[in-house]
């Protein structure tokens, strides 16, 4: 077998939804980190290499803590997003464990806290699964119906990674507060592209991660408030650090990219959230044109650069190939090697047809009018050729 | 994670030959199997004439592998007799194909499709 490309020009990029290539920027100053002369040293280590890498440490604490609203010292580094939500969900729990087993969360969510409410399940919590509506919105007051005395944890999404849908987060942080219910957040897909403010949204946990805002892979950080204390177990042990919730070396140059991702992303945020949603709305247009093509999930609460649809009377598998062209997903990256339908896009209702027919369009902060234009057309050929050899008793609305 | 696909699939589904098919008409025959909701379908439809498959269209909704089987079907069947056509199985598209384990079921549709084809051609007055 032999893997095929169509042609040797590079694919045009349209998945930054799945990762973003590192800001330039950024790269430049985690390199500076990396070499003898830089901030090499260990961070715990008391010598003047070791202080350096934890000054270096510290200034991109700020700097995350900064982008959201948070006071420094309830930023927790890890290795990502998926480290945050486990170490949110299971961490509070388990610790929590003996005062209530229910938590709440949607059917929505990312694998990594879908993953993790089962685990809890497993361990004999009772879990209510939410269901969104089919704009891929959970309303608060489901959340607070969902509410019970012993309730000890909700955890939605702030944006949803397939369909880009943005739920209310300030409005559910209200109602869990006023519950005294533990609310964590996961803004994977939101940083850089929302306003966020844990103290204004009163989210008590809230996991980041670098690699989807122009920052590095496998850095990341769960926020815990800290006044009053959380109550929160980890889930690995070791040398104490970041104050015995996450244990392990920390990584300098990892964490100095993602300081400056965080700090220009805030910084940049309004100005890349009018052009990308320009560009999205030609994407869209251009797509909505060919015919048969339906938005995924609601017209209006998404962020800028994300756009789901489905192709009527297109089969999913040959449509991905036929635009192998444009690097694109259907359904989440983070879910690999798995060729089922979207479980988020059948839980707002599509047909597995339908959810296998659906292709994530993610713009960013390096994509042209030109990139835009030129998925537009690939789109619209392939689309047109595989209607085309379609049996024609199957209809196009 | 997509599938990897043989060069003689690329090579199909990029230049699918004979996509379409004959309307109703003298000597046309047509077989169907499958469905757009099992997500494979084929419907082939041929022209006839002095007991040979004189030309083949195809129509496929499917995977690149079947939309190439269908193209790839569309050429081999031409010239055909109607028991060649009756004795047709979904081994030789496999061997050619190298369809993934998998996806063998999806040949058998095909191979229904020729059956079809082919139980139609038994219906046409000669």
């Amino acid at each position: 077998m032999t893997p095929s490309h169509k042609s040797s020009s590079p694919a045009i990029y349209l998945d930054y939804a799945a990762t973003t290539p590192v800001d330039p920027r950024v790269a430049e100053l985690m390199i500076e980190c990396l070499r003898p002369e830089g901030a090499h040293g260990n961070p715990s280590s008391g010598h003047t290499f070791g202080t350096r890498a934890r000054s270096m440490i510290e200034k991109a604490r700020q700097q995350v803590a900064a982008a959201i609203g948070a006071r420094p010292e309830c930023i927790i580094w890890t290795s990502g997003a998926t480290e945050s939500d486990n170490l949110a969900i299971l961490g509070v729990a388990r610790f929590h464990a003996d005062r209530g087993r229910h938590v709440v969360t949607s059917r929505t969510e990312h694998k990594a806290v879908v993953d993790a409410f089962k685990q809890l399940e497993k361990e004999g919590f009772e879990v209510t699964w939410l269901k969104p509506g089919t704009d891929g919105i959970v309303r608060p007051e489901q959340v607070r119906e969902a509410l019970r005395p012993e309730t000890q944890l909700v955890s939605l999404m702030h944006v949803n990674n397939e369909t880009g849908v943005i739920q209310d987060v300030a409005a559910i942080g209200a109602i869990c507060r006023e519950r005294g219910v533990a609310f964590h957040v996961d803004a994977a897909q939101s940083a850089g592209k929302l306003p966020i403010n844990v103290e204004a949204m009163n989210i008590d946990l809230l996991s980041l991660t670098a690699h989807k805002a122009y920052g590095p892979k496998g850095i990341g950080v769960l926020y815990i408030r800290r006044r009053p204390p959380l109550g929160l177990r980890p889930i690995s042990y070791g040398g104490g650090q970041e104050t015995g919730l996450r244990s392990g070396t920390l990584p300098t140059h990892q964490i100095v990219g993602m300081g400056l991702a965080f700090e220009i992303g805030e910084r940049e945020r309004e100005a890349d959230v009018t052009r990308l949603s320009a560009l999205r709305e030609r994407l869209l247009k251009g797509l909505l044109a060919i015919g048969g093509v339906e938005l995924n999930g609601h017209p209006t609460e998404r962020v800028a650069g994300v756009l789901n649809v489905c192709f009527h009377n297109v089969e999913g598998e040959s449509l991905r190939f036929g635009l192998r062209e444009l690097a694109v997903s259907s359904g989440s990256a983070c879910a690999s090697g798995s060729d089922e339908a979207s479980y988020v896009l059948r839980a707002l209702g599509r047909s597995d047809q339908l959810a296998q027919s659906s292709i994530r369009f993610s713009l960013g902060r390096f994509t042209t009018e030109d990139d835009v234009d030129r998925a537009i057309a690939i789109v619209s050929r392939e689309v047109g050729r595989l209607r085309a050899l379609a049996p024609t008793s199957t209809p196009t609305p | 994670m997509e599938p990897e696909y043989s060069s003689t699939v690329v090579e199909h589904f990029e230049h699918p030959r004979n996509g379409g098919h004959f309307e109703a008409g003298e000597g046309v025959i047509r077989g169907t199997a499958g469905s757009v909701a099992q997500g494979t379908m084929f419907v082939l439809s041929a022209q006839v004439a002095e007991e040979r498959i004189e030309a083949v269209r195809f129509e496929a909704y499917g995977c690149p592998h079947c939309i190439a089987a269908g193209s790839w079907l569309s050429e081999r069947l031409v010239g055909l007799s109607r028991e060649q056509l009756r004795a047709w199985r979904w081994r030789d598209a496999d061997q050619a194909l190298q369809f993934p384990l998998e996806k063998r079921g999806r040949l058998l549709i095909l191979e229904d499709a020729v059956r079809a084809l082919s139980e139609a051609w038994t219906r046409l007055i000669p």
